[in-house]
């Protein structure tokens, strides 16, 4: 199965993130974590943003700012493109 | 009836060597059958007081002293101990254990060492040439054999760039009084030739590798350094699940027809992914613990391939397993020195 990132990653319950490729190491926050698994199992931009608001209660643009900020940070870290 | 094993390199300060490692691997997950011997150097070669993991501690003449004092003390040793199987760990003393090769297996000592001709197809000096023949990639390196060439070579690679004995040492260069005071350290220390080599922008990644028969990669442990002493060696790393990395490990073990076991050192561009060959350490590296830890024991292997027993590739390495290293002080009754100085060995496990 094709993956959108660029290598095998692992995350544990603490939201601690190991690269498998590459021996790197993140510490994702909850919204982080949230996110991540939304995007490990597939789930598509707009639907995150939809789950993010009723998981987290916050408005769209809050939820959008959120999801922006952590997909700019996983390219900056490479682990996507 | 165990089998007996012999393992050099006990020095293990702050920049340790692999014996005791491969000791430790020997006895993971359960302890060894046979007896372990530590083979040292010096009687301050501070692994040969590990009572824990050896069974008897030898002293032997360093290789400079002739292969002919070696061999009669590892056949003193041998008539004492019954050495089944060496295991040698330093550069140093790899092309003695290659001369003396034949004649201990006609002792009934065995041995698993890569062949002369692998071992200098990737010395230092003549890896560029190997890398150009088999297509591997390697940073532009020039091989300086006489002073006179020094000014040449910084031109040709600039800065930064390394400095690098063919033997030991290796050192980051920033401009020209850093590579002249690096080079002059080097050739005063070894002599020359000495190695200018490129920087690669990027990360370094080390492979554990032991090759079997032709060079079929047996087993592969990939890792990240993630803490370095200030001479650069790891006291902290972390294995991989990396195929690029065990792909191009496997390329060049093929290429080389390395049969032993090898320490790989690799550089990731950052701008380009590629990966580039910095070195191969023809033995195993300090930290090849973490390879027992990572279910790959490949000491336990050359053991079975050195006593000629048939042998499968190991399945892949697990990753996440990070090893630190955690310097302890032993303690030992001075009859224990008295005995090494005196005797030129020691034993911790009592005659039955």
């Amino acid at each position: 199965m094709s993956s959108l990132f660029k290598s095998e990653l692992t995350l544990s319950e603490s939201g601690f993130l190991f690269d498998h490729a590459t021996g790197l190491t993140y510490t994702l926050n909850p919204t982080g974590q949230f996110i991540f698994r939304q995007m490990q199992k597939g789930v598509e931009g707009p639907e995150i943003l939809t789950r993010l608001q009723e998981e987290f209660e916050v408005d769209e643009t809050t939820a959008r700012k959120d999801l922006d900020d952590f997909v700019r940070q996983l390219k900056e870290f490479e682990l996507i493109d | 009836m165990g089998i007996n094993v012999a393992v050099t390199g006990m020095q293990a300060t702050d920049n340790p060597a692999p014996g005791i490692g491969v000791i430790r691997c020997l006895h993971h997950p359960d302890r060894w059958q046979g007896e372990i011997i530590g083979l040292g150097y010096d009687v301050y070669d501070t692994g040969i007081y590990d009572e824990g993991l050896l069974d008897h501690t030898y002293l032997i003449p360093y290789p400079n002293q002739g292969s002919e004092q070696v061999y009669e003390r590892l056949m003193y040793i041998h008539g004492q101990r019954r050495l089944d199987v060496i295991i040698p760990t330093l550069d140093s003393e790899l092309a003695l254990f290659q001369k003396l090769e034949a004649r201990l297996k006609e002792a009934g000592i065995a041995l698993y060492i890569p062949s002369v001709e692998s071992v200098q197809r990737r010395a230092k000096a003549n890896l560029v040439q190997f890398c150009k023949e088999a297509e591997i990639t390697t940073p532009d390196t020039i091989v300086i054999r006489e002073p006179g060439q020094l000014d040449q070579a910084v031109k040709e690679i600039g800065f930064p760039m390394m400095i690098k004995g063919v033997f030991y040492e290796a050192y980051r260069c920033q401009n020209i009084q850093d590579v002249q005071t690096h080079f002059n350290k080097i050739r005063e220390k070894w002599g020359l030739p000495i190695i200018a080599q490129q920087v690669i922008k990027g990360e370094e990644f080390d492979v554990c590798c032991l090759g079997g028969e032709g060079g079929e990669l047996l087993g592969a442990v990939p890792i990240r350094k993630i803490g370095l002493t200030d001479k650069g060696k790891a006291w902290a790393a972390i294995t991989l699940r990396n195929e690029a990395l065990l792909e191009f490990s496997r390329k060049i073990l093929k290429e080389l027809r390395w049969s032993g076991p090898c320490e790989m050192e690799i550089m990731k561009e950052e701008r380009t992914d590629k990966l580039f060959l910095l070195e191969i350490n023809p033995r195993f590296p300090a930290w090849v613990y973490l390879c027992a830890g990572a279910n790959q024991n490949l000491p336990r292997l050359v053991v079975d391939l050195a006593l000629g027993k048939p042998v499968k590739a190991l399945p892949p390495a697990e990753s996440g397993i990070t090893f630190v290293r955690h310097a302890t002080d032993l303690l030992c009754p001075l009859e224990y020195i008295e005995n090494l100085t005196i005797n030129g060995e020691l034993h911790y496990r009592r005659e039955k």
